[in-house]
């Protein structure tokens, strides 16, 4: 799943990088966040909020190194989710979910949601037209 | 003069009015940024980011502008995170790619942006709000007239806008706008100009440019300040639930925001 999500995303964004750092930028001070990286991580939703300026997610991971803990994590506006193709419910409380992540600067766990995928459903934020779902042809002026 | 003169004349006046506002574009509609055809440039001018170091910066708009760098923080600390409205005419660079939409009437263009459901409102004609009765704002009162197929604009009563990315400016800015279609590439955009005139940032005026395409998506319903709301009523729900007192406060709501950054 993780090696899929990486490899839709890439497509999603390599036309339209402006926008999909545009659209990062708009609300957030990304300082924290190293959108230069990408990460995937996989693990078990606790809480999925699609909200506005920003969404937030915390998601329970299990690894040899740190353990099981919980993560959280940012991401766009509730408006950018349901462009990108988002719908209401698609992410409930106890589902597996993988998230392409920009990861934290300092190494902590936590990162900024560039796509996700969830009972076999993709999302990415690279200005995806909601009525087609294809990508756009050109960056964002 | 004879009834059927008075008539006459009459008739053909209102025929030139109805014809001189024909003439004159429509701009209602959904827009979003212009995209120029793969391998033909931005077809940009101007907008947010252009270009800080180039900007004619008096000292004090030299100092503000660095008293905001550390108002700011490292962190570059962001109103719209903390669900503050962009003003104009950063609205109008779209940050982070929303829609915007145009409705317009004879006497007044409505602009709504999508994020935080920002408005603003162009009044055309002589109906204007006397200068004494303008509340400042960040959107500022905006009063319109025609050149032509040009809705020429201009923008005052501002709210300081130190924080409006590249285009910082003071209370005492004068926001001079021009809406216009145009074709480009075979494309009709609209075509958005402004100049900014502040005698407290600038030694000359700064100019700003956009261009929109119509965009046939719907503008996203986009909710900021409720969700505060919501998470407070939460958070008191949640001290309901364990039988503690419910005196949550909004400042708690920040709280718990400020632990999830």
């Amino acid at each position: 799943m993780a090696a899929k999500l990486k490899t839709f995303v890439a497509a999603a964004c390599a036309s339209a990088l402006a926008l999909c750092a545009a659209a990062a930028m708009a609300h957030h001070s990304a300082a924290q966040f190293d959108f230069g990286q990408r990460v995937t991580i996989e693990g078990t939703v606790k809480e999925f909020n699609v909200t506005n300026p920003h969404t937030w997610a915390t998601v329970e991971l299990t690894d040899d190194k740190r353990g099981t803990r919980d993560a959280q994590y940012e991401g766009h506006s509730a408006s950018h989710f349901y462009r990108a193709g988002y719908t209401r419910d698609m992410v409930k409380v106890g589902d597996k979910i993988a998230i392409l992540i920009a990861p934290r600067r300092d190494g902590e766990d936590g990162g900024f949601i560039q796509a996700f995928t969830v009972n076999g459903k993709t999302v990415g934020f690279g200005g995806l037209s909601p009525e087609t779902g294809k990508r756009t042809d050109s960056a964002s002026e | 003069m004879s009834k059927a003169l008075i008539v006459t004349v009459g008739a053909v006046l209102s025929a030139a009015a109805i014809s001189v506002e024909a003439q004159q574009p429509d701009f209602t509609g959904v827009y979003e940024g212009y995209r120029a055809p793969q391998g033909q440039g931005q077809g940009r001018a101007g907008g947010p980011g252009a270009g800080r170091a180039a900007l004619p910066l008096t000292e004090e708009g030299k100092r503000r502008v660095a008293e905001y760098g550390v108002l700011s923080g490292p962190t570059r600390l962001n109103g719209a995170t903390f669900c503050a409205s962009y003003g104009v005419p950063a609205m109008m660079g779209l940050p982070g790619s929303y829609p915007i939409e145009f409705i317009q009437k004879p006497d007044q263009l409505t602009i709504i942006f999508e994020v935080n459901n920002e408005t603003r409102r162009i009044y055309i004609g002589d109906r204007q709000l006397p200068a004494e009765q303008r509340l400042p704002s960040r959107t500022g009162y905006s009063a319109g007239h025609w050149e032509g197929n040009t809705l020429v604009v201009k923008t005052t009563d501002l709210l300081d806008g130190l924080d409006q990315g590249a285009n910082a400016y003071s209370e005492q800015a004068t926001i001079d706008e021009r809406f216009s279609f145009e074709d480009v590439n075979g494309t009709k955009v609209l075509s958005y100009q402004a100049t900014i005139t502040d005698p407290i940032y600038y030694t000359e005026p700064i100019r700003f440019e956009r261009r929109y395409q119509p965009y046939e998506g719907f503008v996203i319903p986009y909710a900021c300040a409720d969700e505060l709301w919501y998470e407070l009523l939460e958070l008191r729900r949640e001290q309901l639930k364990a039988g503690k007192p419910v005196e949550a406060h909004m400042s708690d709501v920040y709280k718990v925001r400020e632990e999830r950054e």
